[in-house]
């Protein structure tokens, strides 16, 4: 009898080895015995933990409360769904909405510029200037432009952060910037409901709806018909200005202030919608600031110097503030152009002429 | 490196000039020599000093209506530093384990974002109150601004690192605290120790004179 070789035998165990490993293993189903006819719907191999975490997902839509030792808002839910389709709407939605109005807002204020230009005093500068808001008022503007152009560039970067941040400097250091604007953004955010009452209580005398001011609005700042429609101290688009910064921007605070003290029992409802609120409500804010800003600085010539300096020219005053300007000019509030280089510090050019005379002698 | 940088050398650098600087402005104002006084002495100067150096805190009424916004703005940004200083939480820590070795009870929470938001609106209010009014901005030097802003800048990397949790947002506050040190001594942030000296020489100048100043 012929008997195999060795190496025969180890051949034929290492292919049968081979053929064990490569073979796809078997289904359990051919460990299933055969359906019974006592129970043709077999026999159910389901993890039965599936049905509980199917119930901790709420996957099925139902706000399911457990028991926990913790008391407070919410504590029965372990996994709350709504947090992770508010977090991809938040991240989705809110942040696209957020970045195309903000661009275009931008992009239409360049356009106005462009087409537009700066627009200069009628009659250029008269070198007379007269006073047109207190120290203590641009004190509280400013008190309150600093405090939110900080909320505003550490609320963008919470916001935006994720999308435009992160792919530019990578995660190590946008979680600098990210916890950074956020601790920053929470300390500042009660300074600016302070600012916003300082703004409140000096500005509102102002503010009050006056004759001429429905003309002004019917008009829409002389763009409609001939010739400047009258204005007071403020025309009617300033004061619906400073009535939606009011406004909005007690909104904005209430709305943080719930997010920011998540420890008074406002539940996830609630903060969801105070975060939208705060959103939409800076969002506002934040695309009339630019508008606001622009028509200060680039956008009509001389503006600008009644918040630096506390005057402005007088024939800016007269195209601008004509009603305004009349009273002042009346009561005599006016300066010269030396005077006012004097309280500023400078020389005038009075006193420079009568130096560079002496000198000359 | 830089962690070493700040938390080594530079601290101590900062500590040393701090110290130094500071003893030795005090000490040339209080070693200064003064022409003598030879006025007829009309009332003790001693306690004429000690009064003035506290009465100072409250203004005279007749001025007290026109420096509305310094007095509370000041008072507001002072007090809320100070106990930012001496009783926030990482400060109280920091201060025993590295340079007192005892500490004291910090404050709680709450009273430390009062604090802070005490201390950032009364500096903003101050700084911009230099800045539009008139006289202010006449008398201001380029080192009261910059003053300004760098404490500015110190309270706001701290406020910046609260959490604690990144080690370069806590690098960032000391390295600022530490450019705040070693400008201390040559600027007007001498006025925290130097507001003393002053205000007794002037209560002392007055008071020998029989001047309730």
């Amino acid at each position: 009898m012929h008997r195999p070789t060795p190496f025969f035998l180890r051949l034929v165990t290492i292919l049968l080895l081979a053929v064990a490993i490569l073979l796809p293993p078997t289904s359990g189903a051919s460990n299933i015995p055969p359906k019974s006819p006592d129970y043709p719907q077999g026999v159910s191999s389901i993890n039965p933990g599936s049905d509980l975490w199917r119930e901790v997902r709420q996957r099925d839509g139902l706000i399911v409360d457990g028991i926990s030792q913790v008391k407070g808002v919410e504590t029965g839910v372990l996994i709350n769904v709504r947090g992770d389709q508010w977090a991809r709407f938040r991240i989705n939605e809110v942040t696209k909405t957020v970045s195309y109005a903000l661009v275009g807002v931008f992009g239409i204020l360049v356009l106005v510029f462009v087409l537009r230009g700066k627009v200069g005093i009628k009659g250029g500068r008269s070198g007379r200037v007269v006073r047109r808001f207190t120290d203590y008022e641009r004190i509280v503007h400013w008190t309150l432009t600093i405090v939110f152009l900080f909320l505003a560039i550490t609320g963008l970067i919470l916001l935006l952060g994720r999308p435009l941040l992160l792919p530019l400097f990578g995660k190590e250091v946008f979680a600098l910037f990210a916890s950074a604007s956020k601790e920053g953004h929470n300390l500042f955010g009660p300074l600016f409901l302070v600012s916003l009452l300082m703004m409140l209580f000096s500005f509102t005398r102002h503010n009050i709806y006056e004759k001429g001011d429905l003309g002004w609005l019917l008009k829409l700042g002389g763009l409609i018909g001939d010739g400047h429609p009258s204005v007071g101290f403020f025309n009617m688009g300033e004061k619906f200005w400073y009535w939606i910064v009011i406004l909005i921007g007690l909104v904005v605070s209430i709305s943080g202030l719930i997010l920011v003290s998540p420890n008074f029992g406002q539940g996830r409802v609630i903060m969801e919608i105070s975060h939208l609120v705060h959103v939409i409500g800076a969002l506002v804010l934040m695309l009339g600031s630019l508008g606001h800003m622009y028509m200060g600085t680039i956008g009509i010539e001389g503006a600008l110097q009644g918040m630096t300096s506390g005057y402005v020219d007088t024939n800016w005053a007269d195209a601008h503030h004509d009603r305004w300007s009349r009273e002042c000019q009346q009561k005599g509030l006016t300066l010269s152009a030396d005077e006012f280089a004097r309280l500023r510090g400078e020389t005038p050019a009075a006193d420079a002429e009568v130096a560079a005379q002496e000198r000359a002698k | 490196m830089i962690e070493y940088l700040i938390d080594g050398p530079l601290w101590h650098l900062s500590l040393a000039v701090f110290g130094i600087g500071v003893v030795w402005k005090l000490g040339s104002i209080v070693f200064a020599s003064r022409r003598q006084d030879l006025s007829v002495a009309r009332a003790a100067a001693g306690p004429a000093a000690f009064k003035t150096v506290f009465s100072r805190f409250i203004p005279h009424k007749e001025i007290s209506s026109q420096i509305v916004i310094p007095l509370v703005a000041g008072y507001m940004f002072h007090l809320g530093l100070f106990a930012l200083l001496f009783f926030a939480v990482p400060h109280v820590s920091f201060l025993e384990q590295n340079l007192l070795g005892f500490g004291w009870t910090p404050m709680p929470h709450w009273a430390f974002i009062v604090s802070a938001q005490l201390a950032f609106l009364g500096l903003i209010i101050l700084w911009l109150r230099r800045m539009t009014n008139p006289v202010s901005r006449l008398i201001s030097t380029l080192d009261d601004h910059v003053v300004a802003i760098l404490t500015f800048v110190v309270m706001l990397t701290g406020c910046f690192a609260l959490l604690e949790g990144a080690t370069a947002l806590r690098l960032l506050h000391r390295f600022t605290v530490e450019l705040w040190l070693i400008y201390f001594p040559f600027s007007a942030l001498m006025h925290t120790f130097t507001f003393i000296p002053s205000r007794a020489f002037t209560g002392a100048w007055f008071g020998r004179r029989g001047i309730d100043a």
